[in-house]
């Protein structure tokens, strides 16, 4: 069990997330940067998809009541366990009674703190995964607060071996302040006009506030619509198109000066007009892109975001033999 | 048949294919989409991930490293073109009755509250929709909201949001408004909105810029696992379902509110199979004989 002392942020239960049920309105959840939290997996021996904790901005502190190994990913927050400075990106001992104490990130926005054997909740709808807005699973469809007790599992066979196990520094993510996100144009954009679409490729876009893990949104540039008259059934505006379901990743445009780029706890379906779709692996990037900092899009084909895709994989495939249980 | 163009197909992202039918709404454009996808489901392709049928087009979610994504264009392609002749289409529905308490203080307070992002600021939601649609008396406007029978076109947006879209009503009878100015914050869990043509009714409290026009009586999402027909679905939306509006008052709105909280509350449902070309040539005869009996 792990006893919260004092909640961090906004700390969530999250997996690999909820598949198959997007057509009932269900987003798929899961953890927003699935690189980090992979790795915490594997660094814990964990098969990749266990739940752990989701943290935002500060982790809080809390007290293992059960012997276990764990591991922080994510964006590096100063951590402690009882007093002795915790790196991230390495997997540790814990014994019962020791308290984890995780302060604020520099850089980036999520971290993750993975168990061997996992984190253990119910799942609902095939997943563990926090999605607040319908409180379903999750530690009660929730966030965490003072005085939560969050059942674990039993550490798996061989993780003590884990332990001292680290991803080596060419594979942790630089969590930079400015980041190139790869899209692919089109979905449902044939209302931006061709200087609209220029503005959109060429304009420095800046992470406003309000982002979450249901949308990001940017400002910065004038996306100028065609002003033709929208489809009937879409409403009134030129931003309106006959509502559909949104890919997770889609950019919308609301109006001319924002854009919302929706990830993994998105409203599944609305009538924005929406002007491509960032790919998969680049949304780990927005998750952990800091209100105030700055991206620009890069258009992509298909075939280009299949290989970047593929080249991920790879790399993955490689960190999972250097931390492999063997 | 349908007459509606051949469908354009895009690859989006890495991991999505998006089907549009149309551009503008129109009912065959949903009877398409809900029989392609059906059939899609159908097959249990490995790698698809997720199916979603959508008002006028619909959306793919697939992994492709167990399947690649033109493969997948070409499948889909060839079931668009081939499983949606509307002379073989019989889509297995449920009609479903909403007991609805319109013009009601819940919704009016609302409109209230958020008068400030509102048109007409002065009236309420129900008294806009009523005057733009061209209605002077109350009766008369429930008495058409209530007699349409709706489609379930698409579910989304928060779980359980079901859009749906009047049928065999006139294009110059369909009762529509617009959104808010700016969206609200808050809304009532089981309120009956209209934006557009369409309308919901809102599964939990949340923000929202549909018009509000009542209360469902009944829940149309429910955690609590109390309600029979709710259990196994959580969710009462069903894309393709036919839902039908019925006028209460407070005293029978009470009533069925506590057999939803004991749990003793049925939903009248009737199980039927809508034949969208009878729809295409009879429209309103058609389905109301279809949904008969319901209320």
């Amino acid at each position: 069990m792990i006893e919260i002392k004092k909640p961090g942020l906004w700390t969530t239960v999250q997996d690999m997330g909820r598949l198959g049920k997007y057509h009932l309105g269900v987003p798929p959840s899961g953890a927003a940067d699935k690189y980090s939290f992979m790795i915490g997996n594997m660094l814990v021996g964990n098969p990749v998809e266990f739940a752990a904790l989701e943290m935002t901005l500060i982790g809080g502190v809390m007290q293992f009541k059960k012997n276990t190994v764990a591991a922080l990913t994510g964006a590096p927050m100063k951590a402690y366990l009882n007093q002795q400075p915790i790196p991230f990106w390495e997997a540790f001992t814990v014994k019962e009674g020791d308290v984890l104490t995780i302060q604020e990130c520099r850089k980036g926005v999520k971290s993750y703190l993975c168990v061997s054997g996992g984190i253990q909740v119910r799942d609902v709808f095939g997943s563990k995964s926090t999605y607040e807005a319908s409180k379903i699973g999750g530690f009660q469809g929730r966030k965490l607060e003072k005085g939560d007790c969050l059942e674990i599992n039993e550490p798996l066979p061989g993780a003590a071996k884990q332990a001292g196990k680290s991803l080596p520094l060419e594979y942790t993510p630089s969590f930079d302040s400015f980041q190139e996100l790869r899209v692919t144009l089109g979905l449902t954009g044939y209302l931006v006009s061709d200087e609209g679409l220029k503005a959109f490729l060429n304009s420095e876009w800046k992470v406003s506030v309000e982002s979450n893990r249901v949308a990001y949104r940017y400002t910065g540039g004038k996306v100028s619509f065609t002003e033709q008259r929208p489809p009937f059934g879409a409403g009134e505006s030129f931003s309106n198109v006959v509502d559909f379901a949104y890919p997770i990743g889609s950019i919308m445009l609301p109006n001319e000066e924002e854009l919302i780029v929706l990830h993994n706890d998105a409203t599944t379906g609305g009538g924005f007009v929406t002007i491509g779709t960032v790919i998969s692996q680049d949304l780990d990037l927005i998750a952990q892109s800091r209100p105030q900092s700055t991206c620009r899009f890069t258009a992509v084909t298909v075939d280009q975001a299949m290989e970047a895709r593929k080249e991920r994989r790879e790399k993955i495939k490689k960190i999972e033999t250097i931390l492999g249980r063997q | 048949m349908f007459n509606l163009p051949e469908t354009t197909f895009n690859y989006v992202g890495d991991e999505y294919i998006y089907a549009e039918i149309t551009r503008d709404m129109k009912v065959e454009s949903n009877f398409k989409a809900l029989a392609v996808t059906a059939e899609l489901r159908k097959r249990n392709i490995p790698g698809i991930i997720d199916i979603v049928s959508s008002n006028a087009s619909y959306l793919i979610r697939y992994n492709p490293e167990l399947i690649s994504g033109k493969d997948l264009v070409d499948y889909i392609r060839e079931i668009d073109f081939n499983k949606s002749d509307p002379t073989r289409l019989s889509l297995s529905i449920r009609a479903v009755e909403i007991p609805v308490w319109y013009d009601d203080p819940i919704t009016r307070e609302y409109s209230q509250r958020f008068k400030d992002r509102h048109q007409e600021p002065e009236l309420s939601n129900f008294e806009y929709v009523m005057k733009l649609n061209g209605f002077t008396d109350k009766a008369a406007f429930i008495e058409s909201h209530s007699s349409t029978p709706y489609l379930i076109t698409m579910v989304g947006f928060l779980p359980g949001t079901a859009w749906h879209f009047p049928l065999g009503a006139t294009p110059s009878e369909i009762i529509q408004s617009p959104k808010y100015k700016s969206p609200r914050t808050d809304t009532p869990e089981r309120s009956v909105g209209i934006g557009g043509a369409f309308n919901v009714i809102y599964p939990v409290q949340g923000p929202g810029s549909y018009q509000l026009i009542g209360m469902s009586a009944v829940p149309v999402f429910d955690l609590s696992n109390r309600l029979t027909d709710l259990k196994d679905s959580l969710f009462l939306a069903r894309p393709g379902d036919v839902w039908k509006y019925r006028p209460i008052d407070e005293s029978e709105y009470l009533r069925i509110r506590d057999e939803v909280k004991s749990g003793a509350y049925r939903y009248r449902i009737k199980e039927v199979n809508l034949s969208p070309l009878e729809y295409i040539k009879k429209g309103k005869e058609y389905i109301h004989g279809l949904i008969g009996g319901l209320g």
